[in-house]
């Protein structure tokens, strides 16, 4: 290799890749984004979220990893790839080879010069990245941001830069370099970075469940071209502490390092075979002979020329007519379709396409990360944004190098002369390329209905398919082309039209990640759609349908915008800037103006259904009055209590409409006088009347919090009525999204929770707070606050009776809490009468066309074609009943009920009698030998019908615990008792693995003081609150502990004092027999912070006689101190086994599995060293072998011999 | 009637290509002659829709193909002077594309008519390979093919025989010729020799003017009797081409074969009259240093 000729290479390549609108592009955009990310918004999930807590910075090298690896991948990749891949592509289309290659030039300098001049360029971005980051992190002043930013040290960014950005720049650039060499077509280059976004941001960074396999989950890091899985999975998804992800290094391990060198020597592997192909191909492909000829035989390329009787021209009787738009849209698109076909891309990436989504279906996770069923309808809209994305960027490039076809073969001055219509050849390029957008669809619909076929359990269909992504991504794609088309025709080239599509997809992504999408520019619908089989669309049709009228509306209008600009004429300069004039622009836009109606309009319409829908402006302002104007004087307000509910609700699911005639009876349960009480009402509901103990009344309407000024002195009772009507909910959504509640008709969910059919009692914090205006922190409570009586944490106090007549469509039932006194249809309507046969202290309504499976006072109400599940919840419902009675408390109400809703939000909630499960909880979940997920779903649930209900916690910090990580521990507790320990223990593990995945380290409070307010308290109120309660009965042992549950519950059921866990471990104390150990254990667990975190070492095993001495070293690498089981193993367990053997009954150990244990108890930091005698050759050893203890990474805490 | 008004084109730069052109073309065969960079290729282009002049007109039988150049497109064969095809079709199914494009007809059936055209053009033979195969003169010819198809009024052909062989040239010539009796065949070169045997009329083109309108009969007329041919050394061929006006200087067995231009004066010892060519006259044409507007030149004509 000549040095002075590479040089010569490198040179000139860099100074043209330097230049291009591609690099400064980049460099633009990499600039406004390090702006946009340097507010603190990228950082690692660590630290406190509250006003002064601790942040995580921007500026560690954790944070800066991670931001670095999202540009390069994001961003990068796609440059890189385009630079090196076109380099010999666009010197093939300059025609330049000849005369290149016929110079001293080797193909060896040739190549590496060109693939060094790009990585160089590269280089130096990144190098600008870095400039920038550093910049904007330490140059410009932080303002309020200044609690993200860390003091300057270069290491933090040289070396993210250095082990992430380079091996990613080198295998990019070397493998698309590879691939625009061998195959000479664009498309393909721009292949390799959409398959690697499409592989690694919707799999590799995504996808790892608790359950994943250490061995398989280090090749998934491994195999991860930009090493973001390895750096969550190694280092952030266990959260360490800030301080550690503020001060401390990214440490390395062997698997990162020989992976990160393994991508650099891909992608110069690539760049050196390229050099191998191109030295081959320089002199033309090899060729052999046929069978059983010599090369000589060949026929000459040309026969010598024949002397023929020509026929005259004008005899062949030629004539013209010219091309319709649709003969000739046909013509252009058979021709273009031949092309794609022809084409290696379309049979290399549907497999793709095809394995991805097979293995994410086979993956999809629910509530507490239960595996799921796949159905159409769901699985349609859950890859509705992957495929919005994906699509978009492969027709993009598929057009615009269709677009490019012409010039780039020379074809372009014949074909522009042509008299075929521009249109005709605009569409059916885009229409050819279309088989794109529908190969990837195919593929995608194929895998979903694989797994479908797989689990066995939900049938096929073509429906919800052609509903999802017929009607709805369809216009996207539509519209995408067209603007596409339109991006080429204003930019007049590729490269052009690329800057301005990737800066309209950036634009979309950055509005949506920031909210402030809408109906009217939501275009690709990423995130706004939701799927329910119990009805599709339902909710915002209107603003959907007008979206999407607006998506083709705007696809003609960019269709007419590419027709009128696009280059088949070349333009004169000098008309051109006549026609930039004012003037000229004027006459542009009014011509195009027809166009612009239907879109115009449509979008309008959208944007006033979400302007007067009820996340509308309109709507936040009066709720945001509502706060203003009550905030001081009610918030902390006392209320009345309810003493009796009597509401007759009448409604409409088909309009979405309700009335609502009630009587609240009311008593003043405190011991002062209340002045005046307030009633908080809907901001949906219109002809609002009141009445007080039967007398019309007029509260003072603030708005919708009715004030009424009748004094109550204690223990007075008052009876208010109230009668009004509306739709619910009001309008459209912003955006699509979550609803908790509704009147649909595919069902209805209406709750006492919010003020959407009954009044509320008394103020109601969350009603006009926004998150980025108003919010505040939450109450600091004194550590003596709950002494004396505690308010509820929700409700109005003590249970009330309850009476609610409900009128709906003959065909629908309509369940609500208690016994159902009455059922009769009259007319074509329904009226279900129900009325508590015990007091409630919350109620609801669900209504929908259901199927029913009942059992032994249970009930299980269900979408007719959701029956997977119910004989497993029924089952769960019934157990429920009976050991949760056994154990904590008889079961007062006479039947329980579970009713299922659409899917518009993902939640259940246990009202009494009455459970409430959306349709992606528990319905579409799919159950495992290993792992009862249905079970794990209902057993909570039932659970709150004693954890919720029975007993209602008390407002304030930990009061929630005692909802639900006591239905989670009884939860645990009924999974053991059906499905054996073996169940019990694989349900552990996962809430344990959620527990820390997502808890907050510094953040985290003990359970006394968790208020459900910071992130990362959910999985301590649920996961740790259910191990704590199952750890508190080991150490108690069950039967006092049961005794001490029923005790508590006997004293604070139906008490006007709720609650707290200091309530709680005070009323169990008694029970423990071992008072000394059962305070150790409760200020361990629920007044401090602490988690075990296991390590084995040094383990070694000696023959002695008949036996195995084998010995271990056990460290306690986390905190608190527990007593621990440490076993030395042989064998199985528990085996795997199939549904068929699961349902014969609990899994029971295997007979050839052999342990011997012993017990160690280590403080934090503490080691031991263990020995146990076996008769047995261990094969490993087991810390906790029976899951009792809670502790982080389990899985480090095995050691195999 | 081919009509040209005051066809100007101007790009960035600015570069002006066409300084006011205005020409009318006649039915039959037309040459545009004029050196590299004279301004042909703006020229064709423009008349084939494919770019926007600055300013002027151009009208087609009366039609203004500036405003209007879709009106032009169903009636004109373009053979552009650099062109390719798609590579992964064949002969047979490229030409068959473009006859559908352009929305040719014809009473066989395009299949049929394909095949015929292709064998005007010896393609036959090749048909059935994929274009990328072909060499430049197969792509040349099937260039040709689909410049005829359509009975077009209006034929454009840009340096149409570079890449030919002797044999395909000819072929092609005729061809030109048989189509040329029904319509107007605009033929651009810089090879005076396609004009000679072509073309009835012609014009010369030189800086973005054109300069000349004749025939090959009235240029070589208007010049009998004033060229002289000799041989000289290389030291007298340079007086010569100082002090005489020199046509041609080729070199013939190691000498100079020197022809020059004397319309009226002393002949140089040594040299003879001799017929003149068109040769001559086109770059007796070129070494006019004047403006068109002030040059005398010998073969100039108004345009009619």
């Amino acid at each position: 290799m000549n040095a002075q000729r590479l040089g010569t290479v490198v040179r000139a390549e860099m100074a043209h890749q330097v230049r291009r609108p591609l690099f400064v592009i980049l460099l633009v955009i990499t600039f406004l984004v390090v702006w946009g990310l340097s507010s603190g918004n990228v950082t690692i999930e660590s630290g406190a979220s509250q006003v002064g807590g601790q942040k995580a910075w921007v500026t560690s090298e954790f944070a800066v990893s991670q931001t670095l690896i999202f540009l390069t991948f994001l961003l990068y990749t796609f440059f890189i790839s385009v630079g090196a891949g076109m380099g010999v592509i666009a010197d093939d289309e300059a025609r330049i080879g000849p005369i290149l290659h016929t110079t001293p030039l080797t193909p060896r300098e040739y190549v590496w010069g060109k693939f060094l001049a790009v990585l160089g360029t590269y280089a130096l971005a990144l190098g600008a990245l870095v400039l920038f980051l550093v910049f904007f992190h330490h140059g410009v002043p932080a303002g309020e941001n200044a609690e993200y930013r860390g003091p300057l040290s270069l290491l933090n960014y040289l070396r993210p830069a250095l082990f992430f950005g380079v091996p990613l720049l080198v295998f990019t650039a070397g493998a698309a370099f590879a691939v625009g060499e061998l195959t000479r077509r664009p498309v393909l280059v721009y292949f390799l970075p959409v398959v690697m976004l499409f592989i690694c941001a919707f799999f590799l960074w995504e996808w790892s469940p608790g359950w994943l396999d250490a061995r398989v989950n280090r090749f998934l890091m491994a195999v991860d071209p930009s090493g973001f899985r390895w750096l969550s999975e190694t280092w952030v998804k266990v959260d360490r502490g800030v301080e550690f992800y503020n001060t401390g290094r990214v440490r390395l391990d062997a698997l990162f390092v020989l992976s990160r060198l393994g991508f650099i020597a891909l992608g110069l592997g690539g760049v050196a075979w390229s050099v191998r192909h191109v030295a081959r191909g320089l002199r033309g492909a090899p060729v052999r002979a046929a069978k059983g000829k010599t090369l000589a035989d060949a026929p000459p390329a040309t026969p010598l020329g024949v002397v023929r009787d020509e026929v005259p021209l004008a005899s062949l009787n030629m004539g013209v007519r010219a091309p319709g738009l649709l003969s000739g849209l046909g013509h252009v698109a058979r021709v273009e379709l031949r092309g794609l076909l022809s084409q290696p891309g379309l049979y290399l990436f549907v497999p793709i396409i095809l394995l991805q989504m097979v293995v994410q279906s086979l993956n999809l996770l629910g509530p507490f990360d239960t595996p799921m069923l796949v159905s159409p309808g769901h699985f349609a809209v859950r890859v509705m944004g992957q495929a919005s994305v994906l699509v978009c960027l492969l027709l993009m490039f598929y057009t615009v190098e269709s677009l490019e076809r012409e010039r780039a073969a020379g074809f372009a001055p014949i074909h522009d002369a042509t008299p075929v219509r521009t249109l005709s050849v605009l569409l059916g390029k885009a229409l050819a390329n279309s088989v794109v957008g529908v190969a990837m669809l195919v593929a995608a619909g194929l895998a979903g209905t694989l797994v479908q076929l797989a689990q066995g359990q939900v049938p096929v269909a073509l429906g919800p398919f052609l509903a999802v992504w017929g009607l709805l991504l369809v216009p996207t794609f539509i519209l995408w082309t067209c603007f596409v088309l339109a991006a080429r025709a204003v930019a007049g080239g590729r490269f052009g039209a690329y800057g301005l599509a990737l800066a309209a997809l950036c634009l979309t992504g950055f509005a949506a990640v920031r909210g402030e999408l809408s109906w009217a520019t939501n275009w690709p619908l990423w995130g706004s759609v939701r799927w329910s089989d119990l009805g599709a669309f339902e909710l915002d049709r209107t603003a959907l349908v007008l979206n999407r009228l607006g998506a083709l509306g705007l696809a003609a209008f960019f269709a007419a915008l590419a027709v009128r600009l696009d280059g088949r004429r070349a333009a004169d300069s000098v008309s051109t800037l006549e026609r930039l004039k004012p003037g000229g622009l004027l006459r542009g836009a009014w011509r195009l103006s027809p166009w612009a109606v239907v879109p115009a309009v449509a979008l309008i319409g959208a944007a006033v259904q979400v302007g007067q829908g009820w996340q509308g402006d309109a709507a936040k302002k009066r709720a945001k009055e509502y706060w203003q104007k009550n905030l001081a004087t009610w918030k902390d307000a006392p209320r009345p209590a309810i003493q009796d509910v009597d509401l007759d609700v009448d409604l409409e699911p088909e309009g979405g409409a309700f009335r609502t005639r009630g009587t609240y009876t009311l008593v003043n349960r405190h011991e002062k006088p209340l002045e005046s009480f307030a009633l908080t009402g809907g901001d949906h509901w219109e002809d609002v009347r009141w009445t007080v103990d039967g007398k019309e009344a007029a509260p003072e309407d603030r708005s919708r919090l009715y004030v009424f000024k009748t004094p109550l002195p204690p223990g007075a009772v008052v009876r208010v009525g109230f009668d009004f009507h509306g739709r619910f909910p009001r309008g459209a959504t912003k955006d699509g999204g979550e609803v908790e509640e509704f009147i649909l008709p595919s069902g209805v969910v209406l709750t006492s929770f919010n003020p959407s059919f009954a009044p509320v009692i008394g103020y109601r914090e969350d009603i006009g707070i926004d998150e980025k205006e108003n919010k505040y922190e939450p109450r600091v409570y004194s550590d003596h606050y709950y002494e004396g009586p505690t308010e509820p944490a929700w409700g109005t106090g003590t249970p009330f009776t309850t009476r609610i007549r409900v009128t709906g469509p003959a065909e629908y039932t309509l369940n609500s809490v208690g016994v159902l006194e009455r059922d009769e249809v009259k007319d074509g309507r329904r009226e279900s009468v129900w009325k508590s046969d015990h007091p409630v202290s919350m109620f609801n309504i669900v209504a929908g066309r259901w199927a029913v499976r009942r059992g032994a006072g249970t009930a299980v109400f269900h979408h007719p074609a959701h029956g997977y599940n119910v004989a497993q919840m029924q089952r769960g419902l019934e157990a429920a009943r009976r050991y949760y009675s056994e154990w904590f408390h008889p079961y007062p109400w006479k039947e329980l009920k579970l009713s299922e809703f659409p899917g518009l939000d993902t939640y259940a909630q246990g009202f009494a009698t009455n459970i409430t499960f959306s349709e992606s909880i528990g319905f579409l979940t799919k159950s495992t030998p290993k792992a009862n997920a249905v079970l794990l779903i209902t057993a909570h649930e039932a659970a709150h019908q004693w954890w919720g209900n029975l007993l209602i916690p008390g407002e304030g910090p930990g009061g929630e615990v005692l909802s639900e990580g006591t239905s989670h521990y009884s939860a645990l507790k009924l999974i053991e008792q059906l499905e054996g320990p073996a169940v019990r223990m694989e349900i552990a593990k996962r809430l344990e693995e959620r527990y820390a995945k997502n808890r907050r380290v510094d953040a985290e409070q003990p359970l006394v003081k968790l208020d459900n307010t910071r992130e990362g308290d959910n999985t301590v109120l649920y996961d740790k609150g259910g191990w704590v309660f199952w750890m508190l009965e080991d150490l108690m042992g069950r039967e006092a502990m049961h005794a001490g549950l029923q005790a508590f519950l006997r004293r604070y059921m139906n008490d006007a004092d709720h609650p707290v866990p200091q309530d709680f471990t005070a009323a169990l104390r008694p029970f423990a027999p071992d008072a000394a150990a059962y305070d150790a254990f409760v200020r361990q667990w629920f007044h401090e912070v602490h988690v075990p975190e296991y390590r084995l070492s040094g383990a070694s095993v000696k023959q002695e006689g008949g036996q195995w001495v084998a010995t271990v070293m056990v460290e306690n690498a986390g905190s608190g101190r527990m007593p621990v089981e440490v076993a030395a193993v042989k064998g199985e367990r528990f085996p795997e086994r199939t549904e068929e053997e699961a349902a014969k009954g609990p899994a029971t150990q295997s007979p050839d599995y052999r342990e011997a244990r012993t017990r160690v108890v280590l403080g934090a930091g503490e080691k031991a060293e263990v020995t146990v005698r076996a008769d047995f050759p261990p094969e490993r050893w087991v810390v906790d072998p029976d899951v009792r203890v809670l502790q982080l990474r389990r899985e480090a805490a095995v050691l195999t011999l | 009637m081919l009509s040209l008004r005051n066809l100007v084109k101007v790009y960035p730069g600015p570069v002006s290509a066409l300084r006011g052109v205005d020409l009318d073309v006649p039915r039959g065969m037309f040459g545009l002659l004029g050196p590299n960079g004279a301004g042909k290729s703006t020229l064709m282009k423009i008349l084939s829709g494919l770019l926007e002049p600055t300013s002027g007109e151009v009208t087609l039988d009366g039609v203004d193909i500036v405003r209007h150049p879709e009106a032009l497109r169903p009636h004109l064969g373009y053979l552009p002077q650099e062109f390719g095809f798609y590579p992964y079709l064949t002969g047979e199914a490229m030409l068959l594309y473009l006859l559908e494009l352009k929305g040719v007809t014809a009473p066989q059936g395009l299949k049929k008519l394909c095949a015929e055209l292709l064998e005007r053009v010896n393609l036959t033979f090749a048909a059935k390979r994929k274009v990328k195969e072909y060499s430049g003169g197969m792509r040349q010819r099937l260039g040709i093919a689909q410049a005829l198809a359509g009975n077009p009024k209006l034929i454009i052909v840009d340096e149409p025989t570079a890449g030919l062989d002797p044999e395909e040239r000819l072929r092609f010539y005729r061809l030109l010729a048989e189509v040329a009796h029904e319509r107007t065949v605009l033929l651009s070169t810089h090879i005076v020799e396609d004009v000679a045997m072509l073309c009835p009329r012609f014009a010369v083109i030189r800086q973005g003017r054109v300069v000349a309108i004749t025939s090959p009969t009235e240029a070589k007329a208007a010049i009998q009797g004033t060229i002289f041919e000799g041989t000289a050394s290389a030291a007298e061929l340079s007086e010569l081409q100082r002090t005489r006006r020199v046509t041609q200087a080729v070199l013939f067995e190691g000498r100079n074969r020197v022809r020059i231009h004397e319309p009226g004066g002393a002949v140089p010892p040594g040299f003879e009259r001799v017929t003149p060519t068109l040769e001559d006259a086109y770059l007796l044409l070129m070494k006019d240093t004047r403006e068109p507007a002030e040059a005398v030149a010998p073969v100039r004509e108004v345009a009619r």
